[in-house]
């Protein structure tokens, strides 16, 4: 205990640096998938949407989420975290009762594997694990451990050419990982499928139009927005047939000094997805920026400055 | 819910006392400026007050030779300000790359450019 308290101390006193930036870049969370980077961050999420009837006769639900997820950089480029969501399921038209509790405990790790600061480019390792049988059994949360190796990977284009100027301000994130169920078939001989799960994210940043292609002379809040589309699939590899899943994700984020808010739209991309448009609200908390004397460095080490430029042009 | 109204509760208490990276808000020359006659010096305003002995301005032009008088300034009136005096530039596009550390240690880098015609 005492040495992760010295550490803390000694990280505190090291030149601050966290958030996610690329070069000029700064790469903002995601609402719907996550970003690349390894960083302390602290967001809660606010969902609503409904769920399709299934083909046993079960009703439409309506759900509402609130996620929380706590991420700390441990080493230099290497962060853990630990999220929870607490769910609400209603089933439509009072066909029975309503049903809330905590779903399993979901734990990450991330590595930031290569950059390019001049390029804008990031490409990073980790994953999830979501512990089985930590959620409410009401809600019927899995009783296995399912394992999520991903990828994820971040590009800034700040580095296109003087004539496709107006494009600077672009960037693309994703992920691409696959989720292993520790179990494969259930009791009632029902299999758990592998499944490939897909996310990615194109936004436009104001902010980086404005500091640094052209500036317009945008107001606030307008110049402090971004505006994005994400898109979010789940496909079953094998086992249980199941169908393709997934969401797109129009929105926008407003970047402020010590949070970040964003609000986005999710619509199914098929009916096995859901039966119309739900709604994603999320507070990203910059917690290095709100205590940075314990946030924004790793427990063990140095941040090695991805961003700090030599004096050349 | 409840879980998160308390964090917006958490985040507006913590709001009035944090500190944040320092960001470019505006710029003399602006972002991205074409201009009819060279400038006498880049003055930069930031979101944050800045470290002094740490944040840094430089001035390029396309050969990558440092034009700046390196005599990087703060207005004591307004400290979100910095600027750096520059020699008489002949027309060209020019690179301005600053650093800039808030007074809580935050560092943010960034680069603009700027034309002279």
């Amino acid at each position: 205990m005492a040495v992760l308290a010295c550490a803390i101390l000694f990280a505190a006193s090291t030149r601050a640096q966290a958030h996610g930036f690329e070069g000029d870049r700064f790469f903002p969370p995601t609402v719907s998938t996550d970003d690349p980077f390894a960083t302390d961050e602290y967001s809660v999420t606010f969902q609503e949407f409904n769920n399709p009837s299934g083909s046993d006769g079960t009703p439409m639900t309506h759900e509402i989420d609130v996620n929380s997820e706590f991420d700390k950089e441990i080493f230099p480029k290497f962060a853990l975290g630990v999220a929870g969501t607490y769910i609400n399921l209603d089933p439509s038209n009072h066909q029975g009762p309503a049903q809330d509790g905590f779903d399993n405990v979901s734990l990450s790790a991330k590595y930031q594997l290569w950059e390019s600061a001049v390029h804008e480019w990031i490409l990073s390792i980790g994953g999830e694990v979501d512990l089985g049988d930590t959620g409410s059994k009401a809600l019927g949360v899995e009783s296995f451990t399912t394992y999520t190796p991903t990828v994820y990977f971040g590009k800034g284009f700040g580095d296109l050419p003087e004539s496709l100027a107006p494009l600077k301000p672009f960037a693309l994130t994703g992920t691409v990982g696959v989720s292993i169920p520790a179990q494969s078939q259930n009791q009632d001989g029902s299999y758990n499928s592998d499944t490939l799960q897909l996310g990615f994210a194109l936004e436009y940043s104001i902010p980086y139009l404005q500091q640094h292609v052209k500036d317009l002379g945008l107001p606030k809040p307008l110049s402090d927005m971004i505006p994005l589309v994400e898109f979010t699939s789940s496909s079953p590899f094998d086992r249980s047939g199941s169908p393709t899943t997934g969401t797109v994700c129009p929105g926008i984020l407003w970047e402020q000094a010590d949070y970040q808010l964003g609000a986005e739209a999710l619509i199914p991309i098929n009916a096995h997805t859901g039966p119309n448009v739900g709604f994603v609200f999320q507070v990203q908390f910059f917690i290095d920026d709100l205590f940075p004397k314990v946030f924004g460095h790793p427990v063990f080490g140095h941040d090695e400055d991805s961003n700090t430029r030599s004096a050349q042009p | 819910m409840k879980l998160f109204y308390v964090s917006f509760l958490l985040i507006v208490v913590a709001s009035a006392h944090a500190s944040a990276h320092a960001f470019l808000d505006y710029s003399e020359p602006a972002v991205g400026a074409t201009l009819s006659a060279p400038p006498a010096q880049v003055k930069i305003w930031f979101t944050e007050k800045l470290h002094h002995a740490t944040s840094t301005i430089q001035v390029f032009d396309a050969a990558g030779r440092e034009v700046d008088k390196k005599d990087v300034k703060f207005d004591p009136k307004n400290e979100l300000e910095m600027g750096v005096s520059l020699g008489n530039l002949p027309p060209g596009t020019y690179k301005v790359v600053w650093n800039a550390v808030a007074i809580d240690t935050h560092h943010t880098h960034g680069t603009f450019e700027f034309t002279v015609r």
